[in-house]
């Protein structure tokens, strides 16, 4: 059969297994199998766990569970609320402060914890409330915090950089870097439109500041400088060549598990328990669908469909902007289905070979498909922050919650665009702290 | 709709003595799984420790970690499983009856199995070359590769019974299809 035709079957069996209900991982091997069995007989089943198996057997891999350990700690612990209330009373001198430091506090929690759920959770159970209770409209209250916390899988460490890191063999390093000015981008973004739909809802009084005494302003810093350290200590580990992303990653794990205990004083085993089960968790599930994506990958590429699909491309005359937008679209609706890390891993082996041959830089790329994802995380039907956010704000309908989201989400359109224009944006840190890629 | 819940949720207890004992030994390879990544991150610490603070050389470190990460995902799968980790898209099966949402868990439940099935084959196939020919890593620890290789037929065995007992549990109604309680 030809490839490409086999190719497209796949993609429908894809499709079909896993709209029915089953599991990420298990579906990927599921069709694996299917298509070995039927295309290339029973004996290349042999193959199956030797490839899982190596799929695994690599120490950048390790870096997922010990960052998932970090921002388990730090989410466990009030790190979030600390840091939303030291940004509060430190920005009060900014004009719309509270919706900005809500913004600032998701931004700097993301980098610390690399989750978007977490990121919301922990901004929103103190933000949302204030906010409101300021007579913040309910839209922007719940927009800003479902869309902050999405800044979780750009800004780094970011798990999902990590993963599209090693399912294309890109420096994670140079990721992360490339994530930052992007992240800054969105932020400021977020920033501009929260100000200006705060305005116009009609109430300046919500702009003005609120004064704290200086004694106030300090002795909130206590209680985030600890976790603010580790991560620049983790930042500062990773780029000045001390370790590699792994081991800062397992040091960073330690420590912040260590502040959670002993400044944040929980003590209680079955807490610290809590938070090793969860982590462990989303650790497993993650590694476990790379392990069966790589099963899918060696699918593909055994019945030459990922070389014919790359060479298909290569022989088609279309300009590569339209290309990068059919890759968009494609991201976006994968994105409002399914997780971030199951789209990356089950995407990047086809689309990989497609963006290369079309001249785009794979580190630019990974903050576009980022950003796609972000998209996913607050569009419905899946919207994980949105579900997150009417966890915390049961009262707000998810419409209401929704219908907050979507300015954010032109927001991030628009960054999409920037980054297109300007591709800069994201490629100049990398090459300014880590050199030109070779 | 993909769901993963990103807390824990309260574990239901069974009524029947097969799927409550498959709990017990998934909950403890969570347990397993969870120390094992924790002994990860303690062992990458010590090795960062020797190589930078004592200037002394790691040789068996880097490899044992990445031993110990594989066995804590394939040892956690069954644990995963129970607490209904592993993310999935339930869209349609948020639209779909009852009944109807009953016999797709089935067939989703049962072509699970089947490819747990065929892991766990092929796992114990894999491991058991390792063994009887001796295979070990191509590095100064030369660490036998059966060791390693087994958490591939530990791992998807306990998963294949914690999917019989997901199944078990379905079909006694003790459990909803999906997780998803009727609208």
């Amino acid at each position: 059969m030809d490839p490409l035709i086999l190719g497209a079957l796949v993609g429908i069996c894809t499709i079909l297994v896993l709209f029915s209900g089953v599991s990420v991982g298990i579906g990927l091997l599921i069709v694996s199998a299917g298509f070995l069995i039927v295309f290339d007989g029973m004996r290349s089943l042999e193959l199956m766990p030797e490839i899982f198996f190596g799929k695994l057997d690599s120490f950048a891999l390790l870096s997922i569970p010990m960052f998932i350990i970090m921002g388990g700690s730090i989410a466990s612990t009030r790190a979030g609320a600390d840091l939303y209330e030291a940004l509060e009373r430190w920005l009060t001198r900014v004009p719309g402060g509270l919706v900005i430091s809500n913004l600032g506090a998701c931004a700097l929690f993301a980098a610390m914890s690399g989750s978007s759920p977490a990121t919301c959770a922990a901004i929103g159970k103190m933000g949302i409330p204030e906010m409101r209770k300021r007579g913040y409209p309910d839209g922007i209250a719940t927009g800003s915090i479902a869309a902050g916390g999405t800044l979780g899988i750009l800004i780094p460490p970011s798990v999902t950089m990590i993963v599209y890191g090693i399912a294309t063999e890109t420096s994670i390093g140079r990721l992360f870097l490339a994530g930052v000015f992007p992240g800054l981008l969105l932020v400021a973004l977020f920033m501009v439109w929260s100000l200006y739909a705060t305005w116009k809802s009609g109430d300046k009084n919500l702009l003005t500041a609120r004064n704290y005494t200086w004694k106030e302003k300090i002795t909130v810093l206590p209680r985030v400088l600890p976790f603010i350290g580790i991560i620049i200590g983790v930042l500062y580990a990773m780029y000045g060549g001390v370790a590699t992303p792994s081991e800062t990653a397992a040091v960073g794990a330690l420590l912040c598990l260590t502040v959670a205990i002993f400044i944040y004083k929980l003590y209680d085993v079955r807490k610290i328990w809590m938070i090793l089960q969860d982590s462990t968790k989303e650790s497993v599930m993650i590694l476990f669908i790379i392990a069966a994506a790589g099963v899918f990958s060696y699918m593909l590429s055994s019945l030459f469909i990922t070389q014919s699909i790359a060479t298909w491309i290569g022989t088609l005359d279309v300009n590569p902007w339209v290309l990068m937008l059919a890759v968009n679209i494609f991201l976006i609706i994968a994105g409002f289905f399914l997780p971030p890390v199951a789209v990356i891993l089950m995407a990047a082996p086809i689309l990989l070979p497609i963006i290369t041959t079309a001249g785009f830089d794979p580190i630019w790329f990974a903050v576009v498909l980022t950003i796609n994802m972000e998209i996913g995380l607050i569009s419905p039907p899946v919207g994980l922050n949105l579900y997150v956010i009417n966890g915390i704000a049961p009262d707000i309908s998810l419409k209401t919650i929704l219908k907050g989201s979507l300015p954010f989400v032109a927001c991030m359109i628009i960054a999409i665009i920037l980054l297109c224009v300007f591709p800069n944006i994201a490629t100049w840190l990398p090459e300014a702290v880590m050199g030109a890629a070779i | 709709m993909a769901s993963n819940a990103p807390l824990t949720p309260a574990l239901k207890k069974s009524d029947n003595v097969f799927v409550r004992t498959i709990q017990i030994i998934s909950t403890a390879a969570g347990w397993c799984s969870a120390l094992m990544i924790l002994t990860a991150v303690l062992l990458t610490c010590q090795m960062i420790f020797i190589r930078f603070v004592l200037n002394g050389s790691t040789v068996w470190q880097t490899e044992i970690v990445v031993f110990l990460v594989i066995a804590a995902t394939l040892i956690g799968l069954p644990f995963v499983q129970m607490q209904k980790g592993h993310v999935n898209v339930d869209l349609i099966p948020l639209m779909l009856s009852g009944t109807v949402r009953f016999g797709l868990a089935i067939f989703t439940l049962t072509l699970s199995i089947s490819i747990t099935c065929i892991m766990l084959y092929y796992g114990y196939d894999y491991w058991h070359f390792a063994y009887v020919r001796g295979w070990t890593t191509d590095t100064v620890t030369a660490v036998p590769l059966w060791i390693p290789y087994l958490a591939l037929p530990v791992g998807f065995g306990l998963l294949l019974l914690q999917l019989i007992a997901d199944l078990v549990a379905l079909i006694s109604k003790s459990e909803a299809p999906f997780g998803l309680e009727a609208l």
